[in-house]
């Protein structure tokens, strides 16, 4: 009789198989695939499992209203329907990578969209206009994107983290005081947001007594936070997102910093505060758009309440900011292949640098040309920890507008960074 | 120096809560010989559990009790149907099944409760921060360190003090002599899996009060207890303990002066450990010994 027993050598190997499987990406989401050949497919690559899986759930899910919309039209060019390809690219860039050749080369995607990490972002960017292809970055938002790293095929819906910063830190050091600790993702979008705020500090006086890098999937935050609250700054920045956002809140609660000292950072996401017990439900943030509010949607903009209402029918919540992302970006890509009448990457990145258009948030915007970065407003936030009596989600109390060119680089600035290149 | 003592004792209750995960991997890892790749998913079915029974209107220790043992009895279902028919195997097969399942448990947590975390609080008792002279320290945390504690002694007194206790350890040393001498060794093996799930289980709902309750939140706690097994030394129940606290402490003090490097340091002391010491501190034959 055989009988088998865990060696180390044994376990050490077979930890490595599963940790390799693990690091593969493995199981590849395929979502929906199209046959016939008079349709266009965009390829979606997302974060679906890890940290960022809700956000990418959601941008989706707006990306899948917009795609929805434009069917009902009669699609893009006279007719063509349009469906899309889903991969997981498992909140690595190196497979995001992958899997956009894949979606590419295999599914023959007309354009990709995505993601949520920003250096699945910068990677997929490099990727997609060694292959021609138009993307769109629809929720990255490292500078770089639209900064040292643009493409003529790369556009950006979100904000880029210089927005999120410049929009922000001016308000949180008037409001709260000027000696700040930084919690910081340590990657892309952490470093760049270390940067904004570092600019916005330099030019208010405002002091950094604390920064640390945590590392991305951070689970226990409670070092760090013994930290601030030996530093006792006037504010605790709050830069890391999705479930590390939330373990972060969750234990600064535990050890009894909120209510001691301020907390407050450059966005924060619903769904993450969705997320939260009551009582860590607290800050003053960043809002790149909210369901709510004739400051954000507008008073009579049509588009912008029927996405909100159709979206909680469907979903049973209410559209995120992320949702908003997924339905500009699919909404103006398929507009710059309509326009253009093909799926040529330079011919729709031609119609869309520049074009103004309204859509679900109270204002016109464009894509500016220099940098290919969506010029929208940003909104501060405080928290509202229980939400109203009528709407349990209804969690932000919106205070303020930041519009778009007071808080990006000016087209001089860019203009040093970011040297397009076009075929 | 003021910041020192408060690491070191967070870094403790960290490391033994890596200890007990631990503890439940090896129990079933030496027994039946299967990696189980799935208990980061009973971790993080528990905490649903409980977030359910909550969400019903049962009491917080209700559920802190009760959502444990519904895990266990999952956990017993899929050793029994799908585990079992591979103990005789190369252990990469129930690897393998188990990697798999935990795939699949990921994604019906994300099908049933979706993919953003959702709201789970410990009660009101238990919430705050008291004064330890040294340091301000959650009470929660601290409940955490003395539930924890209680669980290893418990642990301890059954293996090495029980007469199911002494049947596994003789099962470890010679499965056929153990059944020869008329033990139910199926039974063995199942009662044991459900102690590694029920442990699993404990540890979950009391994690899901301090960290993020997602669909991934088990998973994620699973790599630290594999390199706690590395480093204690397979098949010892203090090596566990003591390979628990040393990580816990290590990831501690590095994030106090070198933040970033805090994730890589239990892998830089699993690699010396295998260099200097290749079974591990605390490593021998048997189980438990």
């Amino acid at each position: 009789m055989t009988d088998f027993k865990v060696d180390r050598k044994t376990f050490l190997t077979t930890a490595a198989i599963a940790s390799a499987g693990a690091a593969a990406g493995f199981p590849t989401i395929l979502r929906s695939t199209a046959s016939a050949k008079d349709v266009i497919k965009i390829g979606l690559d997302y974060e679906y499992t890890g940290v960022y899986a809700a956000y990418a759930q959601s941008e989706t899910r707006g990306a899948m209203m917009a795609m929805d919309a434009w069917n009902a039209r009669g699609g893009v060019m006279g007719g063509t329907r349009v469906t899309t390809v889903s991969e997981d690219n498992d909140n690595n860039p190196g497979i995001a990578v992958e899997k956009a050749r894949k979606l590419v080369n295999v599914d023959k995607c007309a354009a990709l969209m995505g993601s949520i990490n920003s250096s699945v972002s910068l990677a997929v960017s490099g990727a997609a206009n060694a292959m021609n292809i138009l993307y769109i970055d629809s929720g990255g938002h490292a500078d770089a994107v639209t900064g040292a790293d643009c493409k003529y095929s790369t556009f950006r819906t979100c904000h880029s983290t210089w927005m999120e910063t410049h929009a922000t830190g001016f308000s949180l050091g008037k409001k709260f005081g000027k000696k700040w600790y930084l919690i910081t993702p340590d990657y892309a979008f952490g470093h760049a947001l270390d940067a904004g705020y570092r600019d916005v500090a330099k030019k208010i006086g405002a002091t950094i007594v604390g920064d640390d890098l945590t590392p991305l999937g951070t689970t226990d935050f409670s070092p760090y936070l013994t930290k601030v609250l030996g530093a006792k700054p006037d504010l605790l920045l709050v830069l890391v997102q999705g479930d590390d956002f939330v373990n972060c809140l969750k234990q600064a609660h535990e050890f009894g910093l909120v209510g001691k000292i301020p907390i407050g950072g450059p966005q924060v996401e619903l769904e993450a505060v969705w997320a939260l017990p009551e009582a860590a439900r607290v800050g003053f943030w960043g809002v790149e758009w909210y369901y709510k509010g004739a400051n954000v949607l507008g008073t009579n903009n049509k588009l912008a309440t029927n996405f909100v209402n159709e979206y909680r029918k469907k979903y049973h919540t209410p559209p995120t900011a992320r949702s908003a992302f997924g339905y500009i970006t699919m909404d103006r890509l398929l507009w710059g292949i309509n326009q253009a009448k093909s799926t040529n990457a330079a011919k729709i990145a031609h119609a869309l640098a520049g074009a103004k258009f309204q859509t679900i948030f109270e204002g016109t915007t464009y894509y500016r040309a220099a940098d290919h970065q969506l010029m929208w407003p940003m909104w501060l936030g405080g928290i509202r920890a229980k939400g109203t009596p009528q709407d349990k989600y209804d969690v932000f109390d919106i205070v303020d507008r930041q519009e778009p060119d007071s808080i990006e680089q000016s087209i001089a600035e860019k203009a040093k960074v970011c040297k397009m290149v076009w075929p | 120096m003021a910041h020192i003592a408060p690491e070191i004792f967070n870094g403790l209750i960290l490391g033994a809560f890596y200890a007990v995960v631990a503890i439940g991997l090896s129990l079933i890892m030496n027994l039946t010989g299967t990696i189980n790749m799935a208990h980061g998913s009973f971790m993080t079915l528990a905490g649903y559990l409980a977030f359910a029974l909550i969400g019903a209107g049962t009491n917080y220790w209700y559920a802190l009790a009760i959502a444990p043992l519904i895990a266990v009895v999952i956990g017993i279902l899929m050793e029994r149907t799908m585990i079992r028919p591979l103990y005789r195997r190369d252990p990469v097969y129930s690897l393998l099944l188990t990697f798999g399942i935990s795939l699949i448990a990921e994604e019906a947590f994300r099908l049933i409760w979706g993919p953003n975390g959702v709201p789970f609080s410990p009660p009101k008792v238990l919430s705050g921060s008291i004064s330890l002279g040294f340091t301000t320290f959650p009470v929660y945390r601290l409940f955490i360190a003395g539930a924890l504690v209680v669980i290893i002694i418990a642990l301890v007194i059954f293996l090495q003090h029980t007469r199911y206790g002494l049947r596994l350890r003789a099962a470890v040393q010679d499965r056929e002599m153990i059944s020869a001498l008329g033990t139910n060794t199926q039974l063995l093996y199942m009662i044991n899996f459900g102690l590694g799930i029920l442990i699993a289980g404990i540890a979950g709902v009391l994690a899901a009060g301090m960290l993020s309750l997602n669909p991934q939140s088990g998973n994620s706690l699973l790599m630290p207890a594999f390199v706690t097994v590395i480093v204690g030394g397979m098949g010892s129940l203090y090596g566990a303990i003591v390979g628990g606290l040393l990580i816990g402490l290590a990831i501690s003090l590095t994030t106090l002066y070198l933040p970033a490097a805090s994730e890589i340091s239990m892998y830089v002391i699993m690699a010396v450990v295998l260099l200097v010491r290749p079974r591990g501190l605390f490593g021998e034959e048997g189980i438990f010994g």
